[in-house]
């Protein structure tokens, strides 16, 4: 089930809201050019949404509050009237179908219990609204309250039971009707954080014991790279990228995902040649106060500007040999976190500067003021298209783009 | 706030000397209510029964009880009929315009009801509607629907649109979505805006004595009519029953439903 869902040939093509990839009509659940404006309000708030996701998958929808992801979510279980655009389930355009005939199964950010319910209440009511004769609901009702190991609190008022539980009420109530898309909008973000990873993995195994096409909106890319099969990372109302989450995180295709998704070091950088292509694509490139270096990732013709990613935490420190690695730099300030050192480093007299995170126990902390080699390992510096996408991006305009980007540091939000 | 022990004792007092200025009046009436009397006179200097069987001993007044009961009941039905669907179009539908609209709901509440009743009579009159039951409860609806809506929309302000969302994609329609989420969960702030609406027309004067006559006498207007000629302990009786009308009605609500909390809210 990867091939058909990587769906959108490139990056570009789905940002600039490309008429829906031909590869995505095979998905179960496949969005096409979803748009949504408001009246009264400047610009759209989903601007273009094509995507697909494969029966059985769990995508999760990532990107920063405001970003349409909610928006995006309401329009796909129908309680929000697209602009344009269309929703196909298995096939079939559901776009003008009403909520309440979608059999879409829903949990909510909130939960949204009925008060005036007790728990086998609120999960029942789905059955009853399917007319699904008594004895059946019961059995149904009970073995839904299993799945989320809440059967023995079937009588329970919802104003009793905590957050989580809460939560797994609304969950069962969702699945008990067996609908055909599961939709989480921020399902964890009101639980505490030992709970949401307890959570996390719930929804997963419930997820993949039911085997339900589901999608969930987070801001979270712990949850949305932990828990999902598929990553949708949006960003001002437009897919930024589509794909696994390694993928997403080792292969960013734009500066905003490399930023949004992880810690990153930005380096503007100019095409020296192109390694190689396909597949294992690499190219030498020009990176101001480091040096040549090579960098992975399909590059643009000689003499280009470019962006090159540098995780953090792939960067290695020798203060035994400065000049033994890729480039000579500075300590500027070390952090101890625990699990990691976070150290800041300039490159060269007046290079860029550098996060670096070391496990802490492997080396001999380095004060700032020490002078150490700063190297990584083939293959860990990577090409981010650095071409703004068409025009008025936000961070297209804040930095005056990469070339002249005079702070390469990444420190994502 | 902060006191000791006589600050405390100070702040009590106060209490109960505003509550006994507030009770005085009723206090009264409960006492003349059993005068032995044929006027009304304070302090009292006998004691009988004979004005609560007065009261119900005169023809105007039974039938006047009646009128204003049959009256408020229907009233209280109505104000509720209508003012539920109002106040969920106001809190749930979105339309332009929908605040001023909310406004202009409550905007019967700013007109003095004397301005308010002549211009019933003005309008009534002609029809006519004026002693009719038909008018009176018109004229009561119009007073009593603005709180009924206030009351539910209170209710609705605190009731979650999201569990509303929630049942419609477990497949139930506007109608069920109405009857099945919302109504349950506000059916405090209904019952209590009946149970006002049911109390403001029983207790509607000025309204009333524009627009009632002969035929159609609603009970406080009888009474303004009897103690014109006379005054004697039977008004002070029947006023007690009014007022014990009023009190059990308010505890049943409060009791039941809590009238305070969905009042508070609104």
């Amino acid at each position: 089930m990867t091939d058909p869902t990587t769906g959108v040939p490139s990056p570009t093509a789905a940002g600039a809201g490309a008429a829906g990839a031909p590869a995505a009509d095979e998905g179960h659940l496949v969005l096409r050019d979803l748009v949504k404006t408001y009246p009264g309000r400047h610009g759209a708030a989903v601007r273009g949404v094509s995507l697909s996701v494969p029966r059985g998958a769990m995508l999760a929808v990532l990107g920063p509050s405001g970003c349409g992801k909610s928006t995006t979510l309401r329009m796909i279980a129908g309680l929000v009237a697209p602009s344009a655009g269309s929703v196909l389930v298995d096939g079939k355009d559901v776009t003008g179908t009403p909520a309440h005939h979608r059999d879409m199964g829903v949990v909510f950010q909130s939960y949204a219990l009925f008060p005036h319910m007790d728990v086998a209440g609120n999960v029942a009511f789905g059955l009853e609204m399917r007319k699904v004769p008594r004895p059946e609901r019961e059995r149904r009702v009970t073995e839904a309250l299993e799945l989320v190991r809440l059967d023995h609190l079937a009588r329970r008022r919802v104003s009793q039971l905590s957050g989580g539980q809460q939560q797994r009420v609304a969950l069962a109530r969702a699945l008990v009707v067996r609908p055909t898309v599961l939709l989480l909008d921020e399902p964890l973000s009101n639980l505490d954080a030992q709970l949401r990873t307890t959570m996390r993995e719930e929804i997963r195994r419930i997820q993949q014991e039911t085997g339900i096409t589901t999608v969930f909106v987070t801001h979270d890319q712990h949850e949305a790279l932990s828990m999902a099969d598929r990553v949708a990372v949006l960003h001002e109302g437009r897919l930024e990228q589509l794909g696994t989450p390694q993928e997403i995180y080792e292969r960013p295709a734009s500066r905003f995902t490399a930023e949004f998704v992880g810690r990153a070091n930005l380096l503007p950088a100019t095409v020296v040649a192109a390694a190689s292509a396909g597949e294992a694509a690499a190219a030498e490139v020009e990176v101001p106060g480091i040096g040549r270096i090579t960098a992975q990732g399909a590059s643009p013709a000689p003499g280009e500007p470019v962006t090159v990613l540098l995780r953090p935490h792939r960067v290695v420190l020798d203060a035994h040999d400065p000049d033994g690695g890729i480039a000579r730099g500075t300590v500027l300030t070390a952090g101890y976190t625990g699990e990691t050192v976070a150290y800041r480093v300039r490159v060269g007299g007046s290079g860029p500067e550098l996060d670096v995170e070391l496990p802490s126990g492997s080396h001999r902390p380095s004060a700032p003021g020490a002078e150490v080699g700063v190297s990584w390992q083939q293959g860990a510096a990577r090409l981010v298209p650095a071409a703004p996408r068409s025009g008025g991006d936000a961070e297209a305009a804040d930095g005056g783009g990469p070339a002249g980007d005079r702070d390469p540091r990444g420190g994502a939000a | 706030m902060r006191t000791g022990p006589a600050g405390r004792a100070a702040w009590v007092a106060l209490l109960v000397v505003l509550y006994l200025f507030l009770l005085a009046p009723i206090i009264v009436v409960l006492v003349v209510s059993f005068d032995d009397a044929t006027f009304l006179r304070f302090p009292p200097e006998g004691f009988t029964l004979d004005a609560y069987r007065q009261v119900f001993a005169n023809d105007d007044f039974r039938s006047a009880i009646q009128v204003s009961a049959v009256t408020a009941s229907i009233t209280a039905l109505l104000a509720v009929v209508t003012g539920v669907p109002a106040a969920l179009a106001l809190s749930r539908v979105p339309f332009r315009g929908r605040e001023a609209m909310e406004s202009a709901f409550l905007s019967p509440l700013l007109v003095p009801n004397i301005v308010l009743g002549l211009a019933l009579l003005v309008l009534f009159a002609p029809i006519p509607l004026t002693d009719t039951y038909t008018g009176l409860i018109l004229a009561h609806l119009g007073i009593t629907i603005p709180y009924v809506v206030r009351t539910v929309c209170a209710s609705l302000a605190g009731a979650d649109p999201r569990a509303e969302e929630a049942a419609r994609t477990l497949g139930a329609d506007t109608f069920t979505v109405a009857r099945r989420i919302i109504l349950p969960t506000i059916l405090p702030g209904v019952v209590s805006g009946g149970v006002i609406a049911f109390l403001l027309s029983f207790d509607e004067t000025v309204i009333s004595l524009f627009v009632s006559g002969q035929n159609v006498t609603p009970l406080p207007v009888a009474v303004l009519q009897y103690v014109e000629y006379r005054s004697d302990p039977a008004v002070a009786a029947l006023s007690v029953c009014l007022v014990v009308l009023s009190v059990v009605a308010v505890v049943f609500v409060e009791r039941s439903l809590g009238l305070r909390r969905s009042l508070r809210s609104g």
